[in-house]
Formats: C-alpha cells, structure tokens, sequence
C-alpha cells in the first residue's frame, strides 16, 4: 500500500484531503485560501495525505461522541445526576468500544481480515445515530444532548453542500499546493 | 486510556524504575510530580506502540519534521555511517522514513527477541529496504556489521543502554557514572565513520520529529582508551541534551543508575 505525501510544504495541513468530515474540511478549505503560514518552520516536512491524519478534528469527534453517550449512559441509571455522570463516564467508554468486539468479529468473518475501521466506524455511527432518535422522544435531559447531536448532523451536512458547490475551487486549492 | 492506565498501575517495577530516572533528570523534583511526569511517559509509550501497530497493519504514517537536516543528508550521502540513537519515539517509523528518503540500506542492530513469534513478526512486517540483526552472536554480527557499513550501509544501534553481557565503556550522564555499549565506537574506529546522533521523537497525534546533531567523529592516536573517552563525552552531552528536553520521550523503564551501596 502506498501513500500520498507531500514534502516542505508547511500550508498542506491544511489540505480538506487531510480531514475526515465534511465541516473540518470545509474549515481546511477556508485555512488553505485565507492563512499565511508562520515564519517558525522545519527545515524539511513530509505531510501525508491521509483523511483521518488530523489530531483537533479526530479529537473533537472522540470528545463528543464520548460526552453524547455518557449523557445518554447518565440518565439511564437511577442515581442522582452528579452520580450518574461520574459512573456514566467509563461505563460510556465502555459501550462505546461494545460495538467494536461484538459486530467486530462478524465485519472479520464477513470481509476477512484487513482494514475494517471504516465499516466499524459506520456501524457505531448509526447506533448513536439510533440511541439519539430514541433520546429526542423522551422527557429526560438527554434529549439536549440529543438535540445537538442532530444540530451538529445538520451542520456536517449543510457543510457538505458547500463543499460540493465549491468543488471545484476545493480541487484547484490543493493542486495548487501540492504542485 | 483505561486499559494503559490500569498497565501503569499495575506495572510496579517498571513505574518505579521510571520514576528513579525522572530524580536525576529533574534533579529537586517532587516525587508526585513525578508520578504525573511517569504518567505522560507511559501515555507516550502507549501511542507509541499504537503508531507502530497501525504502521505495520495499515501502512499509516504519521507528519515527519526534521531538524538538523543538514547532517542527515550528509549521512545519506556518505559512504557507509553509523546512526545512533536512544529508546525514544518509534525506530520503526523511523526506519520506514529512511528506508522511503534514502538510498541507502539501513541495517538496525536490535536487543535479542528472546519470543520467535515476535521476531518472525518483527523481520516480517518492518519497512523496505530495512534489514534487522538480532544481537545474538556478538563477535559474528561485529565482523557483518563492518562489512556492512564498509558496502556503504548505514548501521542504526541504540546507544543509550547496557544490556546483557555487552561489551561498555565508562561515561557520565546528567552527572552520575554510567556505561554506554562499547560497540558503536568500536564499529565507528575500524570502518573509519562518523556517527551520527538521531532521535526520533513524538509530538502529537500522528506527528513525529527527527532531530539529526552534528556527526562524532573518533580520530586514531596512540591512546585507543582516549579516543573513544571523546566520542563518548559527546555522544552522552548530546544525548542528556535531549533527554533533558524530552523526558517524556525516553522508554527507559529499568533504573538507568545503579543504586549507590549502602
């Protein structure tokens, strides 16, 4: 397997083929057009042009899902709240990963073995996508999280418009950078 | 997080040991500063691990910035060198990244791999253009090794550690005595090389460092013991230079100063 890098151009970190989600790359995009890079640089870089290579996007997704599911955790267990967020914290972390050694072996047996981080990924995606529909109907206080959950869906989505209708600009962007 | 946390809990000796080093390195430290400094070694050894485990399964590789690398292209243009380095970051990212910008070969010395699983894994799923030599048979891998560094191969060996019944030489670091291998600087004398020091070292989430310092060279006189003193001196200032400033980077998990006699 090879992969694309590019070399001694600091302004590629911020290239929308380094980012995952639609709205860090519509964020790359704009960082890509409008910033001038800082005089405080290597003497030599190599970038490579990996969708999952950014640390603040990756992070931020990891935070939220995690805080997502331990509110949901929290209010399903019937302690007092301040309680129930302390124990919903590893307990979340927990259910989070669930997915992983559980649908798992059945993605292995399936596909075989390989790179199936995307296929698990799309799977714990649409169980948090299914536990937020259920948390919206309810009256507990999960339901604002579950809110912005959907919030920050549509966000990546009307993101995701943009970027098709400034496609072109996008793709003329990185060739020039990488050029 | 939860799973290396645990690890760090449960691995006495090896926290113990860390925090050992980490009082001389930050001599006048508090000792639950340094639990929390042990702490962020470990946390740094772990995602280590992590970066080599998706490098090998997945061929992912992280941002690479180099300083001093001036010195590293001059060692990829020379004849046959030697690289030596310290228990930090990943050696084999690092030796990925040389064997994709260098024409050279590298031929990496490693400690014995006592498990054959490991190795088999080990010589299989490294980089290209990369050969690994288990030091299993010392005066044998000395004579392969000179040959190799005389074919104009470049030899990477860790330098910052004893092991095993390895020939050593007599140094100071962060002032206490200690012993670095012998076998760089012997290898260094005969084939005529300079040694270059190189420290790969972890930034962040996927992104790495190589920092490449001016090359050690060991001239001849009549005083072989004086010559390598030298060569040594440098290649431990250098080496507390950046252990000093990078700590949390240095997988030293054993006592690295043997505890003064009562």
């Amino acid at each position: 397997m090879t992969m694309n890098v590019v070399i001694d151009r600091p302004e590629a970190r911020w290239l929308p083929s380094r980012h995952r989600f639609a709205l860090a790359r519509l964020i790359a995009y704009i960082r890509l057009r409008f910033d001038r890079p800082s005089a405080a640089q290597p003497e030599h870089l190599i970038l490579p042009i990996d969708r999952d290579q950014t640390a603040a996007e990756m992070n931020c997704v990891a935070v939220w899902v995690l805080a997502t599911t331990t509110c949901y955790v929290a209010a399903s267990l019937p302690f007092r709240l301040p309680l129930s967020l302390v124990l919903a914290i590893p307990l979340a972390a927990i259910v989070i990963h669930l997915p992983v050694v559980t649908i798992g072996p059945l993605v292995r047996l399936v596909m075989g073995d390989g790179n199936n981080i995307g296929i698990l990924s799309v799977i714990t995606m649409g169980l948090l996508l299914i536990a937020s529909s259920y948390a919206v109907t309810t009256t507990s206080w999960a339901r604002f999280a579950a809110w912005l959950f959907f919030g920050v869906l549509a966000v990546n989505c009307a993101a995701a418009v943009i970027l098709w209708l400034l496609r072109g600009a996008v793709r003329a962007g990185e060739e020039q950078c990488v050029r | 997080m939860a799973f290396w946390s645990t690890f760090f809990l449960v691995w006495g000796p090896g926290r113990r040991g860390v925090m050992r080093n980490l009082k001389v390195v930050k001599p006048g430290s508090f000792a639950v500063t340094n639990l929390f400094r042990c702490y962020r070694v470990f946390w740094n050894y772990a995602w280590t691990i992590a970066d080599n485990v998706r490098f090998k399964e997945l061929r992912t590789i992280p941002d690479w910035e180099f300083i001093g690398w001036e010195h590293f292209q001059e060692m990829q243009s020379r004849e046959g060198a030697i690289l030596l380095t310290a228990h930090m970051g990943s050696y084999d990212l690092g030796a990925h990244l040389f064997s994709e910008t260098s024409t050279r070969r590298i031929v990496m010395v490693r400690a014995p791999e006592a498990d054959p699983k490991t190795r088999e894994f080990e010589e299989h799923h490294g980089a290209g253009g990369l050969r690994v030599e288990f030091n299993v048979r010392a005066t044998e891998l000395a004579l392969d090794l000179l040959e190799n560094v005389r074919n104009g191969d470049i030899v990477a060996i860790q330098g910052d550690r004893v092991t095993g019944s390895i020939s050593s030489l007599p140094a100071t670091l962060f002032g206490k005595p200690t012993t670095v291998p012998a076998g760089p600087f012997a290898l260094a004398l005969a084939a005529r090389v300079p040694i270059y020091p190189v420290f790969v070292m972890r930034l962040g989430r996927r992104r790495y460092r190589l920092m490449t310092s001016r090359p050690i060279e060991i001239t001849r006189s009549r005083n072989r013991d004086e010559d390598f003193a030298r060569a040594v001196e440098q290649w431990t200032a250098e080496l507390e230079r950046v252990v000093s400033e990078c700590w949390f980077q240095w997988f030293t998990f054993e006592p690295y100063w043997p505890e003064p006699a009562t």
